[in-house]
């Protein structure tokens, strides 16, 4: 296979400081499935940013064909036949299919009004060509997650690139829905095109690719052939050390029911039932785990746990009180929340690092206050943070800097620090390890099974499969709103809660 | 019966600024842009109305100039707010004073007059008599002699509707809106989308300050959008930004205005003033518990 | 701390730069009116003391629009809300008989309560209907100056005057002037103190900030934001009833039209400027007056009208925010550069 594209000595630095690639030289042949692995930050969306033009390299060249190229935009990378499909589905929910997939291409008349018959018709054409299964004129608010990656790919086969760059496809699709867009990429590569895509899943790499690059902390470890390594291979040159991939849990006794939801029926102001008479325990020493795609019932769920929408249907119990009706700052008496949104709810990320430590702390905590809770304590909200920084090994600067200053996992051991000393008996984690690189993950785990031992009843909603079997005691799966499995973790495996999470129900006939 | 067409074609008259200048406002609303800009440029387009009538001895040079001072504040905004990305509420009230205390400077370098200039050289806008519609008995008074600037506002109703709805344009134009990420990975910078958007804006709230100091009355005082901006503002806010229903919604405050010049027999002017506003907040409420409802 | 000075600094500057040239091609002589304009307003005991007096309503206005802005709330009401609080304050004058000592209080609170009625009129609407306070506030400004206008022309009425106001309050109720400062600063550094104290002290006010930062992680963490926001909505109201009723008693001490004139959107500018931050408000306010007070003086010696400063005034506005955010991005990619290009050798 000849040679396509060329990247020699590449560097990007992102302000102020931080080095994304670090003088990276890689190539990608015609025809060829090439996947791009490495852990989180490793680099690699950044490189494959920088050859799409969506980032500018500070360093290094890029060649096409054997040409020299520097894409300004993205734009100009399409026009050269090259396409991205970036991780969040990037189209308009509220368009329809063609209207996506047309958007920047479109077929006009005089006046430039839009050509609707003939782009529905192109539309159809590229739809049948690759036998992608799109209706076309469903709204991309109304389809599933995969259909709309779908979308993504057409959109850009409709501009003709024979060069596709998928970023992360599998992290969005359930482990059934992946076997199909496999599919769809060998049938691409057999047609002719190239496909670049990026991972940290090992397993779908190795079934997939015909070569693969390892990145690890900006630089480019080694590309090899897919037929010639195995996982631990790659685990080894991704992390830089070897790594287990065993279950953490060890068998600890349960004890008594801490946390209880009964009956639980939300009905959104549309009428549209989002959770539906759920039902479930978690007890001391143990961790439930709920799986689920998401949009299923997990946002309704933690809200209403929280406090965020009212319950109307059901209770809420932890320790015994009720805390359906009962006000958030209440239920922080009792809950300990670890959100997944960092940005959006876990912190106030432009705050210093002290202010969003104190945070609830002040109300519950009347050693931060003086005046009864009047005024602040300034000197142990800060003998607080220091606390928090010693326990958790928090790298940081001066507390006074904002939060956005330290990096993400360390703002994670900020936040889990914050929350769990609150001493609470339940602990509400939702999606607790996302986006952090391999050794904050395995300390996040550590802590989580430190907890338990606390003799703290513990929640945790991850759409990590791997995650939820390592640490998980019991797995619930989340189906339509609905709680459609209740099974200890030692009784299932990952198909099947798979399957359980795509279909609401198990299998009919059980395959061996 | 004089009353009624004197009471409609008082809301007409209310209406349309407020209506121009929403229309431009529902571009910028559609590519996501939150313009607060658009009282500001609707007082230079008046200044720059009387400007261009008085020394060119012409109303067409009115409006000429209308626009090119309401496009002079689109493009600061542009220049800061899409360029600079600096913050648009932050650039949008810096303006609206910029343009406060530019016309003011203006009125008094220019004309060496504090408070207002009126003048009969001044040229106002037409009005437009159509031969056979003004033989209609009652309707006739309505449609026929309206201000020239009346009748353009109607197509351009209908011209921004065919636009947004129909043309490509318009698809991106609401895609930069609902999604600029999404549009910019398309190959359509949504920056030059935002740009666009705020020059049509800027063209629409000349043609509403043009109204107010050459249709309206033919003067133009200090601070003389007297907060129809904000009106305008709250219009494309409540109808979510269809043409349609912001004419509806401009008719409706327009009527307000002529209602409360109809009132000043009864009650103190001051209080017939405060109608436009007061009904302003009617409307918020009537949308605002709407949109309660659909949440939970 | 250090960036924030910079920025200012230079901003500035480049304003006022610009406004040379806007001179220069007006025919006027830049150097000669910045002299002029300096000098009537900080060089010398009377300027000062000008300077400082009419800096309490920009001063003021701009904390009640910096607190709100910070906390979540946006109060854009100050213009209306002074007004009130000013008339609230005039009318106090005219009914009440007091000692000094205990009208000047009086009417003080008398203006922070006509100012925290009206943007509780504002907060409630809020609260019970879901009416965004950006478009209430700016609905009730228009309200408040007919309303006024309205209460000065017919019940409180000086029917010797010529033009609608209101007669004299009580001379009990006008602020003294000790040589040439007003007594209107103290007033001023009084409020300021206090809600500088509230809001970075206070656990109130740390609930503000954080609510301010990210309402929904404050709200998760227990925050009761509802409660927290008609607080902040009445204290800021407060502020700028304050500022009216300062200009009431320590200016023309009755209410005439055009009272308050451009103040409070000048406030709102200040807040903008300063980026919420008190103590920049602080000094923006103490600028911005200077501008504002050197500008007649200006006028009297090189004949550039007073009006200028309003074009000055948003000229360093914009500047100055554009270059705020420019600066940080200028400095970050400089740094980033150079990281770049230490990798290749």
């Amino acid at each position: 296979m000849q040679i396509l594209i060329e990247m020699k000595e590449i560097i990007k630095v992102f302000p102020p400081n931080v080095i994304a690639v670090d003088n990276v030289t890689a190539d990608f042949r015609k025809g060829e499935i090439h996947a791009i692995v490495g852990e989180n930050g490793a680099g690699k969306s950044t490189l494959m940013k920088v050859l799409y033009g969506l980032e500018h390299h500070n360093q290094g060249e890029i060649y096409l064909e054997g040409q020299r190229v520097n894409f300004q935009d993205p734009g100009e990378a399409i026009a050269h036949g090259i396409g991205m499909v970036h991780q969040e589905i990037l189209l308009i929910p509220q368009y329809t299919v063609w209207e996506n997939i047309v958007m920047g291409a479109e077929p006009v008349n005089f006046f430039g009004m839009i050509d609707r018959q003939t782009a529905r018709q192109l539309v159809q054409k590229k739809i049948d060509e690759f036998q992608f299964n799109l209706n076309i004129d469903a709204k991309v608010d109304d389809i599933s997650v995969a259909a709309a990656q779908k979308v993504e790919i057409l959109k850009l086969l409709y501009r003709n690139v024979s060069v596709l760059i998928l970023d992360e496809p599998t992290a969005v699709l359930t482990p059934q829905e992946i076997p199909q867009l496999f599919n769809e990429l060998r049938r691409l590569r057999d047609l002719g095109h190239t496909i670049l895509f990026i991972s940290h899943h090992l397993e779908e790499v190795l079934s997939l690719s015909d070569r693969i690059t390892v990145m690890r902390k900006g630089k480019k470890i080694a590309t090899v052939q897919a037929s010639e390594t195995n996982k631990s291979d790659l685990a080894h040159m991704m992390v830089g050390r070897n790594v287990l991939f065993t279950t953490l849990r060890e068998k600890k006794t349960v004890g008594k029911q801490i946390f209880s939801i009964e009956n639980l029926t939300y009905i959104d102001g549309s009428q549209h039932k989002g959770l539906e008479n759920i039902n479930f325990k978690v007890h001391e020493r143990e961790i439930v785990g709920i799986a689920g795609v998401e949009g299923n019932g997990q946002f309704e769920l933690v809200n209403s746990i929280m406090g965020l929408i009212p319950t109307k249907e059901g209770s809420i119990r932890v320790n015994d009180v009720n805390l359906t009706k009962a006000d958030i700052l209440k239920r922080r008496q009792y809950i300990s929340f670890v959100s997944q949104n960092r940005g959006k709810m876990g912190a106030a990320v432009k705050a210093s690092i002290l202010e969003n430590v104190m945070m609830t702390h002040h109300r519950l905590n009347p050693q931060f206050t003086r005046w009864k809770g009047l005024l602040l304590n300034d000197q142990y909200a800060r003998k607080f943070t220091e606390q928090i920084e010693q326990q958790f090994s928090v790298v940081m600067d001066r507390m006074d800097n904002p939060f956005h200053s330290l990096s993400g996992g360390n703002q994670q051991k900020v936040i889990l620090g914050r929350e769990l000393l609150l001493a609470t008996p339940f602990v509400l984690l939702d999606q607790p390890t996302r986006g952090l690189d391999v050794g904050s993950i395995e300390y996040v785990h550590e802590l989580i099974l430190e907890m338990r031992d606390q003799n703290r009843a513990i929640l945790l909603i991850s759409a990590d499969l791997e995650e939820l079997f390592r640490i998980a005691d019991r797995i619930l799966v989340l189906h339509r709103g609905k709680i459609v499995a209740d099974l200890p973790t030692d009784q299932t495996d990952i198909e099947e809660v798979g399957y359980l999470m795509l279909e609401g129900k198990e299998r009919s006939c059980k395959e061996n | 019966m004089n009353i009624i067409t004197g009471l409609i074609n008082g809301m007409i008259s209310g209406a349309t600024p407020i209506l121009l200048a929403a229309l431009g406002g529902t571009f910028t609303f559609y590519a996501g842009i939150f313009n607060i800009a658009m009282e500001g440029m609707m007082l230079a387009g008046a200044f720059f109305a009387v400007l261009g009538s008085y020394y060119f001895d012409s109303w067409l040079m009115g409006i000429v100039c209308a626009i090119l001072g309401s496009l002079l504040m689109a493009v600061i905004f542009i220049f800061f707010a899409v360029t600079l990305k600096t913050d648009e509420f932050v650039t949008g009230i810096a303006l609206n004073l910029f343009a406060l205390g530019a016309t003011t400077y203006m009125l008094r370098q220019i004309f060496n007059v504090k408070g207002a200039f009126s003048n009969p050289g001044i040229v106002p806008i037409p009005r437009i008599h159509i031969p056979l519609l003004n033989q209609i008995p009652v309707i006739g008074e309505i449609l026929s002699g309206q201000n020239l600037i009346v009748y353009i506002t109607l197509l351009v109703v209908f011209i921004s509707a065919f636009v947004i709805f129909k043309t490509r344009f318009g698809l991106r134009l609401r895609a930069a809106g609902y999604n600029a990420p999404s549009l910019d990975s398309s190959g359509v910078s949504s920056a030059k989308i935002h740009i666009w958007s705020l020059i049509i804006c800027g063209v629409l709230c000349g043609l509403a300050g043009a109204f107010l100091s050459l249709g309206y009355v033919t003067l133009f005082s200090e601070n003389m959008s007297a907060g129809r901006g904000w009106i305008s503002l709250a219009a494309v806010i409540l109808v979510n930004g269809n043409p349609w229903g912001i004419a509806l919604i401009s008719l409706l405050f327009g009527f307000t205005d002529g209602l409360g010049l109809l009132l000043q027999q009864y009650m103190p002017s001051q209080f017939t003033s405060m109608v436009p506003y007061v009904a302003t907040l009617i409307a918020l409420y009537f949308y605002s518990i709407q949109a309660r409802k659909r949440k939970v | 701390m250090q960036r924030k000075l910079i920025s200012g600094i230079i901003g500035i500057f480049i304003a006022l730069l610009i406004g040379a040239i806007i001179m220069l091609l007006q025919g006027y002589d830049p150097l000669q009116t910045y002299g002029a304009l300096f000098n009537f307003s900080l060089f010398g005991l009377f300027p000062f003391a000008t300077t400082l007096r009419n800096s309490v309503p920009l001063i003021l206005t701009g904390l009640s629009a910096s607190v709100a802005f910070a906390s979540g709330p946006i109060n854009l009401g100050q213009p209306g809300q002074l007004l009130m609080g000013a008339l609230f304050a005039t009318i106090g004058g005219l009914y009440f008989d007091l000692p000094p000592w205990l009208m000047i209080p009086v009417l003080l609170l008398l203006s922070m309560l006509g100012g925290a009625l009206w943007s509780g009129v504002a907060a409630m609407l809020r609260k019970w209907f879901n009416m965004d306070e950006f478009i209430t506030t700016l609905m009730l400004n228009m309200i408040a100056d007919f309303f006024t206008f309205w209460a000065i022309s017919y019940p409180f009425f000086d029917r010797s005057a010529y033009s609608p106001m209101t007669p004299q309050i009580n001379t009990k109720g006008w602020l003294p002037i000790w040589g040439e400062f007003n007594s209107n600063v103290i007033v001023m550094i009084l409020a300021f103190a206090v809600i500088y104290f509230v809001f970075n002290r206070l656990t109130a006010g740390y609930e503000w900030r954080i609510t301010g930062h990210n309402s929904l992680f404050a709200r998760l963490g227990g925050v009761k934001i509802d409660k927290n926001y008609v607080t902040v909505m009445l204290v800021t109201g407060a502020l700028a009833g304050l500022a009216g009723g300062l200009v009431v008693m320590a200016g023309p001490h009755r209410f005439l039209k055009g009272l308050g004139a451009n103040y409070a959107w000048d406030g709102v500018m200040i807040a903008v400027v300063a980026n919420n931050g008190l103590i920049g408000t602080l000094l923006y306010g103490l600028f911005f007056s200077a501008l504002q007070t050197g500008s007649l003086g200006m006028e009297l010696i090189t004949a550039v009208p007073k009006e200028f400063i309003m074009v000055l005034q948003a000229v360093i506005v914009l500047v100055i925010v554009a270059g705020r955010g420019y600066l940080d991005i200028f400095l970050d990619k400089t740094v980033a550069k150079r990281k770049a290009r230490e990798r290749t050798t």
